[in-house]
């Protein structure tokens, strides 16, 4: 019974910061149709980001609001360097974020080495959760990735800036021959949803060991969340992170996280057989 | 008002503007009529910037706007109504409204009284879903939409697609009575010919990518053999 509030608490977890990472991925394809192979990549430079912090005798907190500047800055300039020349040519831009995925990983390296890093626990402290005991710290994660989420949310569904957004999204042209901007709008989107990859990265980065590879274990799963719930309403990666995410921890704790990979990807490819738009829809127009 | 000239341009890797000449004065409501395929919405695209000219000249009131991006057209003062509408079906109507605000700074981000005047309709049906709307319903709404960005030149392609002929008769009422007091200048792609007698002043003819022929709609209403010889499939 301890085990398994343990475990849901755990999942919980998971699927919140994913769900923080897939959102990411899911406006910024569903603007531009770039499917950014960096946006792990974006995780990790968060991640690394509290390695830094720490390692200047900072320790984590500051962290929390660097990463998403800092990252979302490099998102800036990648879509400025890169992304902005290939808005016509999509395929191009999966391996054009691919390559910046293999550079950021190699400039980790380069600057940190290829081993795992540990990062003090910023709350060491247990709290008791329906009579077991779990780490504040991951109570904590729960909380910022809501807050995170709810902002997010909030942002597209009732500000002038998401209307903008869903927009373009749904019929591009229209809302450029009304006068939105929608080059400056794919700008803003990408760093937003790089920065909320940093943010993600930065969190974990205490309860993960920071390696230049982590970034794969946030990307693959964001990815499938959004094949699995689709791309047509911000409500899609809610269900595709829950599924894909607490099917993932669930069946990692019963078996091995090789069979819950299997598992994932099998529904996931089944579901995208069956349902090519994913669970809630895929986008209105194209 | 509009001027443009010599204008080339291609759609789908085949040029279908081949060196257009069109004119249009201030204030004046002008129909350019022409068999399907003929370039008519290509001529639309490509004043809007969705598509680029290939070569010639478009100037919006002695301003060059040939190949800009389309919101700078837009907030140069042309309003686009499309083809099909393309009104954004999930979103309310006011929604669908504010968009054509956006381009403003956020404290002049209002809708004009006016357009719930000129479209009563629209302004009792504020939070309705514009999707649920029937086809004559999501036209005034896109062409409300186009309004709300306060153009000087409002562009309409095929208004009058299927729409049922006493809403297609209130449309261009509608219309007339937005040009009589405001002066806004009107292009209207059409090719229902009674609408365009009801509402234009001028028609120009489109064949093969170019304007072939511009007479005022009354000498039409004389002789129509130009409309058969135009129009006629």
């Amino acid at each position: 019974m301890t085990d398994l509030i343990i475990q849901i608490l755990n999942s919980m977890n998971f699927v919140l910061v994913l769900i923080m990472v897939a959102m990411g991925l899911m406006i910024i394809f569903g603007l531009m149709n770039v499917i950014n192979m960096a946006h792990g990549e974006f995780f990790l430079l968060g991640a690394y980001t509290v390695v830094m912090t720490n390692r200047l005798g900072l320790g984590f907190w500051p962290a929390l609001v660097l990463a998403p500047l800092v990252v979302g800055l490099i998102g800036m300039l990648i879509e400025y360097l890169c992304i902005r020349h290939l808005y016509q040519r999509p395929l191009d831009t999966i391996l054009a974020t691919w390559g910046v995925s293999l550079a950021i990983k190699q400039l980790i390296i380069i600057f940190f080495g290829p081993a795992g890093l540990t990062v003090a626990p910023p709350l060491p402290a247990m709290v008791s959760v329906a009579g077991v005991e779990y780490p504040a710290y991951r109570l904590f994660i729960m909380a910022i990735s809501l807050a995170i989420i709810a902002f997010t949310f909030y942002v597209f569904l009732r500000t002038d800036f998401g209307l903008g957004a869903r927009a373009v999204i749904a019929n591009r042209n229209m809302a450029a021959t009304l006068g939105i901007n929608t080059r400056r709008m794919y700008r803003t989107t990408f760093t937003f949803g790089a920065a909320l990859a940093g943010l993600a990265g930065a969190v974990m980065a205490p309860i993960m060991s920071c390696d230049p590879q982590m970034g794969l274990g946030f990307f693959i799963p964001a990815f499938l969340s959004i094949l699995v719930g689709g791309t047509g309403t911000l409500y899609g990666v809610l269900v595709g992170g829950t599924i894909v995410g607490g099917g993932d921890s669930l069946f990692s704790y019963h078996y091995s996280p090789v069979v819950a990979q299997v598992v994932i990807f099998s529904l996931a490819i089944i579901l995208i057989r069956i349902r090519p738009q994913g669970l809630l829809g895929g986008k209105n127009h194209e | 008002m509009l001027k443009i000239s010599d204008l080339h341009a291609s759609y789908g890797g085949s040029l279908i503007l081949q060196g257009i000449d069109l004119s249009i004065k201030q204030g004046g409501i002008t129909a350019i009529m022409g068999r399907n395929g003929m370039g008519k919405t290509t001529l639309m695209k490509t004043i809007v910037g969705l598509l680029s000219p290939k070569s010639g000249r478009i100037e919006l009131a002695d301003e060059s706007i040939g190949g800009l991006k389309p919101h700078k057209i837009a907030a140069k003062g042309i309003g686009y109504v499309p083809q099909g509408r393309e009104i954004f079906s999930d979103f309310t109507v006011f929604e669908n409204l504010k968009l054509a605000t956006l381009r403003y700074p956020r404290k002049q981000r209002h809708i004009p009284d006016r357009i719930f005047e000129y479209f009563p309709i629209l302004g009792k049906r504020k939070n309705q879903r514009a999707g649920s709307f029937s086809g004559g319903e999501q036209q005034m709404l896109a062409m409300a939409r186009a309004l709300v960005t306060n153009p000087k030149l409002l562009l309409l392609d095929e208004p009058s697609e299927g729409i049922q002929p006493s809403i297609v008769q209130e449309i261009a009422r509608i219309l007339l009575d937005i040009n009589a007091k405001t002066g806004i200048t009107i292009v209207v792609v059409e090719q229902n010919v009674d609408m365009v007698f009801d509402l234009a002043d001028t028609c120009a003819f489109l064949e093969k990518g170019r304007i072939v022929e511009t007479c005022p709609v009354d000498d039409l209403r004389e002789d129509e053999s130009m409309i058969t010889r135009y129009m006629a499939v």
